[in-house]
């Protein structure tokens, strides 16, 4: 079978929206969802497959509102394994959630087609964001991305999702309409500086990106980053959050801590790659820098004091997003390259984890981590996957997470900021401290509450600890697998616009 | 166009010293129709094809006639609730929304002294803040929507005057974005509704640190 790549692209945007159009009508038995979900996804996963065998990475393909090049596809693979990893652990979850303590969907089945439905548009809209050609369109679909995600974060509508979830509407709603406004003067820029042709078009405006008025782009540059910074979860703008994923059912957080927040990094970068050549680099890296470091510094003392399972994890992903932003505030081929291994490195193994910590909540019937001990003794396989998972997270060897940190880290150093790195490496210590204290005393100990037995099933065991091999694989033998060696090299290139 | 950026400023001051929901929505669909006409308006200087009239049309449908009207059938079920607001935050959101004005002339005399579109920049700078205010002052769900479709307002009236209008398929899809938050947002206050006995959001604050 050789299909070309608008093909392959219009089969991986169709086949989630059909499968959530046909979940949303809901005529369909618990089990033919089920596997529908599975084919759907494995079939998407399939073409993102073949795409990246028939895609050159340094050939970008554009179409009228379709641009691909390495950079996208890089994320493409990203979501397109955290999709196929929700479809192969989603029976597992739901089932669950219909039969033990907290069976809420016991009393509402209907709910389980309309869980799907908004998952599948959910991972779809981000699907665009990376596929779409045209700033103002990205805007449009990463604002989509908060609303269908805020459904989906108050699913069960408990009075704690419904305070969560409104935090999260409001604050991320303001911030992306700061982020309008941003795009709106970036507009203006191509108005005055290149005359009315292809507007807000990625491509042409890259091409023509030299004489840009400097302050102009300072300005829109300043709205673009608090705007994005907000979806990012960036230190001041983050307070929703921890909430929104501690609140969403495990999956919908997974997916929210793996996927979305990049897709904010993506676009954040594709506006930078525009205004970096007149704005000047030592503005933006400045910037980077600091907001990244200092997201750093404030999530590490919440994680320390913290009690809620959940929770401690969506600090820890804040830490690795301001690790993310610091990389892409470096400026060099190294760390960029490391930021893109580390945002599908962070995105696999926090999935895992995520799923890992509401299977735990299941089994104990609480997200309280100071009432769970005991882990090793009463349920070994889930405590066997929270210990990896919890190792691979904190950037310890053979996994794959060591590696983008450790080149991060580099990078640091080889961008002639040693003082930051130190600073770094200092917050990381303390992050793994805070983690590991919280993980030991719940994997250890006596138990004093009683757990519901074991949960982690056959498909979803392996599904997880699938994610963590590939995450480890890749990013270890990523200089002798050449398809993607390449394509993280090509997009590295992309994210540095051509400076270094 | 003087006329309606007095119109407009009058309607955002009113906004702030609402307390009645029913009365606050009435005001933000008619400082919709304000923007819906600047957005005719502004559109016929610039020629008569689609995109002129498109803007306004769409503003028309979707700003004044459906988010209003979607927000107003869910004032209507809010009868029986428990009232915790209290009125002096009315007060101090009116006086930021006075600092606002003054702030956005200044800043428009700063940055661009002497250019055509001077009130309106002032007026749109004006609606952002005031609606930031609103969803950060005032605690009722409603309020907070209203303030929310003002910073929109505000931030499309200054890309209308600084762009003549964002191209047409990003237009659609910001239309698409803003009534899809609002259904959302809908939502949430009728089950907030539900399982607070109350659209004030100063009960929710359970979630800390």
């Amino acid at each position: 079978m050789n299909l070309e790549i608008r093909e392959l692209i219009y089969i991986i945007l169709a086949l989630p929206l059909v499968f959530s159009a046909i979940s949303a009508a809901n005529f369909l038995g618990r089990n033919i969802l089920h596997w529908l979900n599975r084919l759907v996804a494995t079939g998407v996963g399939a073409a993102i497959v073949m795409l990246l065998m028939t895609f050159d990475a340094y050939i970008p393909f554009a179409g009228q509102y379709i641009y691909l090049d390495a950079l996208s596809m890089w994320m493409l693979i990203i979501i397109g394994t955290l999709y196929l990893a929700f479809a192969w652990t989603s029976k597992a979850y739901l089932d669950r959630d219909t039969n033990k303590r907290y069976g809420y969907l016991r009393r509402f089945g209907y709910l389980e087609g309309r869980f799907y439905a908004l998952s599948h548009i959910f991972v779809w809209i981000m699907f665009l964001v990376v596929l779409v050609n045209n700033l103002g369109l990205m805007w449009v679909t990463i604002e989509a991305t908060t609303l269908v995600s805020a459904l989906l974060v108050a699913f069960k509508f408990t009075r704690t999702s419904l305070e969560a979830t409104w935090k999260y509407v409001m604050v991320c709603t303001v911030g992306i309409c700061l982020a309008l406004l941003g795009t709106i003067i970036v507009y203006y820029i191509q108005l005055t500086t290149m005359g009315s042709d292809s507007p807000l078009n990625w491509l042409y405006m890259v091409e023509h990106s030299k004489n840009i008025d400097p302050v102009m782009a300072k300005f829109a540059f300043c709205f673009l980053f608090v705007g994005y910074g907000t979806k990012i979860g960036l230190a001041p703008m983050h307070a929703w959050l921890p909430d929104a994923h501690s609140e969403a059912p495990a999956l919908t957080s997974g997916l929210l801590s793996g996927s979305l927040c990049i897709c904010a990094i993506y676009v954040l970068i594709r506006n930078i790659v525009i205004l970096m050549p007149s704005i000047g680099i030592d503005f933006i890296s400045g910037l980077c820098l600091f907001f990244g470091i200092f997201t750093i510094a404030v999530a590490v003392p919440f994680v320390v004091v913290q009690r809620d399972i959940k929770r401690m994890l969506a600090y820890s992903s804040m830490e690795n997003f301001g690790l993310m932003v610091a990389g892409l505030g470096l400026f060099v081929p190294i760390a960029a390259q490391a930021m893109l291994l580390h945002m599908f490195n962070h995105a696999l193994v926090k999935y895992s984890l995520f799923y890992t910590a509401g299977t735990i909540m299941e089994e104990y019937g609480t997200k309280n981590m100071m009432r769970i001990h005991g882990m090793m003794v009463q349920v070994p396989r889930t405590a066997c996957f929270l210990l990896l998972s919890i190792v691979a997270i904190l950037g310890m060897p053979p996994f794959g997470v060591f590696f983008s940190k450790f080149y991060m880290i580099y990078g640091f150093f080889t961008a002639e900021h040693p003082w930051l790195g130190v600073i770094t490496l200092v917050l990381l210590a303390g992050m793994l401290i805070g983690i590991l204290y919280h993980i030991l005393r719940m994997l250890g100990g006596q138990s004093k509450k009683k757990s519901s037995g074991e949960l982690f099933g056959v498909i979803d065991s392996l599904t997880i600890a699938g994610l963590l091999i590939f995450s480890g694989i890749a990013s270890a033998g990523l200089s002798d697998i050449t398809v993607l060696n390449r394509l993280l090299e090509a997009a590295a290139k992309i994210v540095l616009g051509g400076v270094a | 166009m003087d006329y309606l950026v007095v119109f407009l400023v009058l309607v955002v001051f009113l906004q702030t010293r609402v307390t009645d929901l029913k009365r606050a929505v009435i005001c933000l669909a008619s400082q919709s129709v304000i923007i819906a006409i600047a957005c005719f308006v502004i559109g016929f200087s610039h020629g008569n094809d689609i995109h002129a009239v498109m803007p306004g049309v769409l503003t028309i449908i979707v700003k004044v006639i459906f988010i209003p009207g979607a927000v107003y059938r869910l004032v209507k079920k809010l009868k029986n609730e428990r009232e915790i607001v209290s009125a002096s935050n009315v007060n101090y959101s009116t006086m930021a929304a006075a600092l606002f004005l003054v702030m956005g002339y200044a800043l428009v005399e700063r940055l661009m002294p002497g250019s055509v579109g001077r009130d309106i920049v002032a007026a749109s700078i004006l609606m952002i803040m005031t609606g930031l205010s609103l969803m950060v002052l005032r605690k009722r769900a409603i309020i907070q929507i209203c303030g929310l479709i003002t910073l929109e307002n505000g931030i499309y009236l200054l890309g209308l005057l600084m762009t003549e209008g964002l191209p047409l398929v990003v237009e659609l899809g910001v239309f698409l974005d803003v009534l899809i938050a609002v259904v959302v947002l809908v939502i949430l206050t009728s089950r907030m509704r539900l399982s607070f006995m109350t659209t004030d959001t100063s009960v929710m604050k359970k979630l800390k640190g």
